[in-house]
């Protein structure tokens, strides 16, 4: 369903992705890890163009965008069938809790203010904050600020998900609630691309893992293989160095 | 000798001073109106850095600052009839100056100079948002217009608010300035009232206070606006 094909990118004189392949299909949940610089969040932020490829293409659901030709529309396009849970949850800070989650439902898919507000009432129940539909996002815990983003994220009624390291900062304490929720999306066969270290997500939710460096993509198969019997030196240093082997 | 301080004759000219107040607010108001225009104009320009725009924005604003008011009042009024003129002359058309008021030129001159100041303020603010929520609104395929529209310029606009009402207030401070291109507003009204008597100090007072009350009133107005558009940072509605 996804296709990326010998995307390049590079910021200045730091080349960061190097003719970067892959393939992901429905329903896989396909985490990124890899040292830090490797590409991992300019990958995913290049699969809905919020870093626009310097080569290469991308194809997600029959939506296709070329680094050497993509317009507005083109990426407007890739960008429907995505949608994106951010790091540091960027959510709508002059905007309630329900209105972050109905904002794309009114304003992309045109749906009335009733209909908005009933399906951002459903999404906020399935990501349990249904009693602070009305709470600005100042307001909201860490954690509660990030589901709020999950739910934003699924009102634009995507065929992926990305996922920009949505654990990484928040409190300990609020993991647990913000992965219960991916793990829930993740059951009903969304299909997600997660950049992150969160093992606990990776070992149990995951089908499969990619480890990045440098730029190109260097180990690609289930946590299993990725984790148990990593083929390359590189995988295995880093493996090692961040203790997330066996 | 007559009085050194002559109340009476103060407080009997204020009707006749007050009769021009409604000309001094109409240029604040006009110019203000343009000047936010202009402010956000120019400020969008420069947030996007939109090619030659952007080049053009900043001589203008580099301008405007470095120039006094007065002077940028004086070039407005007798440069406006000069550019007609040529334009008259090399395009053939009819268009005439005679008709023009001269408050309509220090609306001109005072929004554009008013404007170079908005713009900087709003500029800071736009960039004062993290560019994450703009990448939010791109996330879920809102356009740049929508995401500005309902997420950036709010916001914007809330943390502007009390550095453009203070641009505003010395906007309507220096339409006391627009006597020097004939318009007979508040500070002309009362040169020519004292003029007749020669007590320009009493008149003098008598424009300071109705000044200052109008300030004083627009700062009660702003900061009530100030409280209702900064809710979003009080957690619950209402």
């Amino acid at each position: 369903m996804i296709r990326v094909s010998g995307l390049e990118k590079s910021f200045g004189s730091n080349h960061v992705l190097k003719d970067v392949n892959l393939e992901i299909g429905k329903g896989e949940i396909v985490t990124m890890i890899g040292p830090s610089g490797a590409g991992k969040t300019t990958l995913l932020r290049s699969l809905n163009w919020l870093d626009a490829p310097d080569g290469g293409s991308v194809t997600i659901d029959g939506a296709y965008a070329c680094a050497r030709t993509a317009d507005k529309k083109a990426i407007r396009e890739l960008r429907g069938k995505t949608a994106m849970v951010f790091q540091h949850y960027n959510l709508f800070a002059n905007r309630t809790a329900l209105e972050n989650v109905t904002e794309s439902l009114r304003l992309v898919r045109k749906l009335s203010r009733e209909e908005a507000d009933r399906r951002g009432m459903e999404l906020l129940e399935r990501v349990g904050l249904a009693d602070k539909r009305d709470v600005y996002p100042s307001f909201l815990s860490g954690g509660q600020q990030q589901r709020v983003g999950i739910a934003r994220a699924l009102a634009a009624d995507p065929e992926v998900i990305l996922f920009d390291e949505p654990t990484s900062a928040l409190d300990p304490e609020w993991v647990g609630e913000v992965l219960a929720v991916m793990t829930e999306i993740a059951k009903e066969g969304m299909t997600m691309v997660v950049v992150s270290h969160e093992m606990r997500f990776v070992k149990n939710v995951s089908t499969r893992v990619i480890f990045l460096d440098d730029g190109r993509i260097i180990e690609d198969g289930t946590p299993e293989q990725i984790f148990y019997s990593p083929k390359h030196k590189r995988t295995k240093q880093f493996l090692k160095q961040a203790d997330l082997g066996a | 000798m007559g009085k050194v301080f002559d109340a009476e004759f103060m407080i009997s000219i204020v009707p006749t001073i007050a009769s021009k107040l409604y000309i001094t607010l109409w240029i604040a108001f006009a110019s203000g109106f343009f000047a936010l225009l202009i402010g956000f104009g120019v400020a969008m320009i420069r947030y996007f850095n939109v090619r030659v725009l952007s080049g053009i924005s900043k001589a203008y604003i580099s301008i405007i600052r470095g120039t006094p008011a007065m002077v940028q009042l004086l070039i407005a009024y007798y440069g406006i009839p000069i550019a007609l003129r040529g334009l008259n002359e090399s395009l053939g058309t009819e268009l005439s100056v005679n008709g023009i008021p001269a408050s309509v030129f220090a609306i001109i001159a005072l929004s554009l100079n008013s404007g170079a100041f908005m713009s900087e303020t709003i500029r800071g603010a736009m960039l004062a948002i993290d560019s994450g929520q703009l990448e939010a609104c791109y996330s879920v395929n809102m356009t740049t217009w929508q995401a500005l529209r309902r997420i950036i310029l709010p916001q914007s606009f809330t943390n502007a608010l009390p550095a453009l009402g203070n641009s505003f207030i010395s906007l309507l401070k220096e339409t006391s300035l627009v006597f020097n291109i004939s318009v007979i507003e508040l500070m002309a009204q009362a040169k020519i009232t004292a003029s007749k008597s020669y007590r320009f100090f009493e008149a003098y007072i008598v424009v300071a206070a109705i000044y200052w009350i109008c300030c004083f009133v627009l700062e009660q107005v702003l900061a009530r606006i100030e409280i209702r558009v900064r809710k979003y940072e009080r957690g619950v509605p209402q």
